[in-house]
């Protein structure tokens, strides 16, 4: 067993003798290095050869070869070859990267390289020299952006502003804007800067030079995040080298170099919902709002201006004030809009007002409604709604206004414009009555008073029908009217019917009575030729008095003769039918 | 003895009473002299809180309330004064002061001839003077009728049946415009607008638009309700919604 093991291990070492002969081998300078760093790659040859292939130095990238050297040496009449192809790299990628085989035809034989294995790490810290120019101008030269709120409220004030700290040995002889910064997605004002002035400051605790180049203030119009596109300047800078002229001094040496400030990002956070009152227009900032009219009574048509005034600190330029109402029977002209702000750092500050000119042409009064206006206080984070007060303008003298808003259906009114209609005062009879909500109309009442005319016609229709009945009835008429007249003078008679003196006395002395009621004849002047002149006059026709007279006679005469019953009652109703015929025609 | 003490102390109660009353409007009338408005406001009120109006006090209130520069208060309590007593001078033309100071001018619809005659005529008494006016001619038709069937002197007759004939034409314009009235004023309602300002919408709903804007003292027509929604129509003819609006009826008196 032994024996085996180190006859292996001679044929071993007679191999490599032999191999030592032809070396083709490919060398590193380190197996691990960091991804800044470079790599020098070699291939070394002890002989001549042809057709040298480099591997394909995948992950890397190559900055440098190949070169070829070759050293020819003697020593002690041995002479040596060598000769390397050498590369420079880079790697491009972290990680494990092989370097693969390398191929050499070398006499008619093809060698190889073995692969190697390298390992990338991180960018490592190049130490640097603090003599070079690079340094000196990288660790004395910065240019930074300062940005007041980096999370602002939409249509907040933001400010940005580029210094350059520089520091000795440094000296900048000129710089220009290369690029200048581009606000998209902002409104922003640029604040002149006359004159770049060099003054005393500290970056990071140590003291420095300072320049402010540039001065924005920013007002986001955007929400989310939004990007700063860097100032580029390109400066010129004189910076001291290691030579130093005739007295001693060392000699300037110009440098130019571009230096950027850098991207920046801005989050602008929209503004809360919470809160957020009805009439916002997107006013934020610190403001004082107030609603001026330069005339509080004045006459018809002449005019007054009311200004609506927003006063402070904020996005003035940016909102539109509150509109005016005005009643309609003023005429209001266009506002005239007028702005005094002046942009500071601390943003826009200073008034913008709307000035309206309004001509009453009624009198009368009229209310200016208040006006209000609200906006977002970033600093304390809430909305705040300011109301001017309101006003009211008595315009005095001139015509009431006629085409008034009375759509009344009942009344149409028709207002005599008078010049000088003025306010009537109070009335001073309070004509107080209880509030009665009973209607007369559509009431019981109603009806029944509407009705009842209707059956009292009926009624009285009834009576004047059995009235004229009773009229037209002549027969029946007569015999009442006898009737009545015998109770009334005939009466006695009537009684005494059946003594035939007592009968005709009776009888005589009714129709005297009768005639001296009816035609009021005293008793003393009466006899038949009066009494019938008397009804003559009375137009009686000269039947009637005829049958009178007779009948007066007739009693006169029956007073002797012998009479009978039948007879009595023969010139009984004689009697009654001639005072009933009198009666009627008196 | 005893019944009649009672009854002159109850008689002196309700005098006394009734001189209080007088006494609170006079003293609202001082104050609304002096300057003091918020007061006389306070007194008419108490008046009306005790069951008593007239057009008088309506239209004191009403000045009240302009002097105050409530312009919604103002022109209520003035159409109230109207609806007691259309055609007083002094209240129309308080009543267009306080129109003035509204914020919105309304126009009215122009009105063909027929119809301003219409409603001339529908003016020319309130709902209660046609009730009266409708019995009294028909007391005077019956009576004509009366007269006319009793009398028997032809020319005297003639007379009464043309009276009769008259009445009774009367009676019934009377009578069916009191019937159109009093319709009229059962399918209207109108209400002052009390809101500061108000969106109307074109649909009872906010997917809709709006239409235009209205403003205190507005006269409205108040018509169909579908829950907070109010439909409305002003004088100028436009129709809209509005959403939760203070619009007190003018119907009625409480």
């Amino acid at each position: 067993m032994k024996k085996t093991f180190i006859t292996v291990l001679m044929l071993m070492t007679i191999g490599q003798m032999m191999a030592q002969e032809v070396s083709f081998e490919a060398k590193v300078s380190k197996r691990t290095l960091g991804l800044n760093e470079r790599l020098r790659v070699d291939f070394i040859m002890n002989k001549n050869g042809d057709n040298f292939t480099p591997p394909n130095f995948k992950g890397f990238r190559v900055v440098g070869g190949p070169n070829q050297s070759i050293s020819n040496s003697y020593v002690n009449g041995k002479r040596s070859f060598s000769k390397t192809y050498t590369y420079f790299l880079i790697p491009t990628q972290k990680g494990a990267l092989t370097i693969t085989q390398a191929t050499i035809d070398i006499s008619g034989e093809v060698y190889k390289t073995t692969p190697l294995k390298i390992t990338i790490t991180e960018a490592v810290e190049v130490p640097r020299d603090p003599n070079s120019p690079e340094y000196l101008i990288d660790d004395n030269l910065h240019l930074v952006t300062e940005i007041s709120n980096s999370r602002p409220y939409l249509n907040e004030a933001i400010t940005v502003v580029y210094k350059l700290y520089f520091r000795n040995p440094l000296r900048i002889s000129d710089g220009r804007a290369v690029e200048n910064p581009q606000f998209a997605d902002f409104w922003s004002h640029n604040i002149n800067i006359p004159r770049l002035k060099v003054e005393n400051g500290t970056y990071k605790g140590e003291s420095y030079n300072v320049v402010v180049w540039k001065k924005s203030v920013l007002y986001p119009q955007k929400t989310g995040k939004l990007t700063l596109e860097p100032l580029i300047l390109s400066l010129v800078i004189d910076l001291p080298s290691n030579r130093r002229d005739f007295f001693g001094n060392r000699i300037l040496q110009q440098s130019s170099r571009t230096i950027t400030a850098g991207r920046r990002t801005i989050n602008v956070k929209t503004l809360p919902d919470a809160g957020k009152p009805v009439n916002f227009f997107g006013a934020v900032g610190q403001f004082d709002f107030d609603a001026l009219i330069n005339k509080n009574a004045l006459k018809a048509t002449e005019s007054f201006e009311i200004k609506l005034k927003v006063t402070g600190n904020g996005n003035l330029k940016l909102f539109n004030l509150p509109e005016l109402v005005l009643p309609n029977t003023l005429e209001v002209f266009e506002p005239e809009h007028s702005e005094n702000v002046k942009t500071t750092l601390s943003g826009m500050q200073g008034s913008i007002e709307d000035n309206y000119t309004v001509v009453p042409r009624f009198q009368g009064k009229y209310p200016i409604a208040p006006v209000s206006f609200s906006y977002f206080d970033p600093k304390k984070e809430k909305y705040f709604t300011l109301r001017s007060s309101e006003q009211i303008i008595d315009v005095y003298g001139g015509p009431v206004a006629s085409n008034s808003a009375d759509n009344s259906p009942l009344v149409s009114k028709q207002l005599i414009t008078n010049a000088d209609e003025s306010f009537r005062f109070i009335k001073l009879n309070s004509n107080l009555e209880p509030i009665i909500n009973k209607q007369f109309w559509n009431s019981k009442l109603f009806y029944i008073l509407l009705i009842t005319p209707l059956f009292l016609l009926i009624v009285f229709v009834l009576i004047m029908q059995r009235n004229l009945s009773i009229s037209n009835d002549v027969e029946g008429s007569r015999l009442r009217l006898a009737n009545r007249l015998s109770k009334k003078y005939l009466g006695e008679a009537k009684k005494n019917l059946k003594n035939k003196a007592l009968f005709y006395d009776a009888l005589e002395r009714a129709l005297y009575n009768y005639l001296k009621a009816r035609l009021k004849i005293k008793t003393d002047d009466f006899n038949k030729a009066k009494i019938a002149e008397f009804l003559g006059q009375r137009k009686l026709e000269q039947q009637d008095i005829q049958s009178f007279i007779a009948l007066l006679e007739n009693c006169e005469l029956a007073r002797y003769s012998p009479t009978t019953d039948v007879k009595m009652q023969q010139d009984f109703d004689q009697a009654l039918s001639v005072i009933s015929n009198i009666d009627k025609k008196l | 003895m005893r019944k009649l003490l009672i009854f002159i102390s109850v008689f002196c109660c309700l005098t006394v009473l009734g001189q209080e009353k007088d006494s609170t409007f006079e003293n609202a009338n001082a104050a609304y002299n002096a300057g003091q408005f918020e007061n006389a406001v306070m007194l008419y009120k108490e008046i009306l809180e005790n069951g008593q109006h007239s057009a008088e006090l309506y239209f004191n209130l009403a000045n009240s309330y302009y002097r105050l520069n409530q312009v919604g208060e103002s022109i209520f309590y003035f159409e109230k004064a109207k609806q007691l007593n259309l055609n007083d001078q002094d209240i129309l033309v308080n009543s267009a002061f306080a129109q003035n100071m509204a914020i919105d001018a309304v126009e009215l619809l122009p009105k063909s001839q027929i119809t301003q005659l219409k409603e001339k005529t529908i003016g020319l008494l309130s709902q209660e003077g046609w009730a009266y006016f409708t019995v009294l001619l028909m007391w005077l038709l019956v009576l004509f009728w009366g007269f006319y069937l009793w009398n028997k002197v032809p020319l005297v007759k003639r007379t009464f049946f043309i009276l009769t004939i008259v009445s009774g034409l009367l009676l019934m314009g009377s009578l069916s415009i009191a019937f159109i009235k009093s319709s009229n004023t059962a399918e209207t309602t109108y209400g002052i607008l009390f809101n500061k300002k108000i969106e109307v919408w074109a649909e009872p709903n906010s997917r809709a638009e709006v239409i235009f804007l209205l403003h205190e003292g507005t006269k409205v027509q108040m018509q169909d309700q579908l829950q907070e929604w109010q439909k409305i129509r002003i004088a100028n003819g436009s129709e809209g919604w509005i959403k939760n609006g203070k619009v007190r009826s003018l119907k009625g008196f409480k």
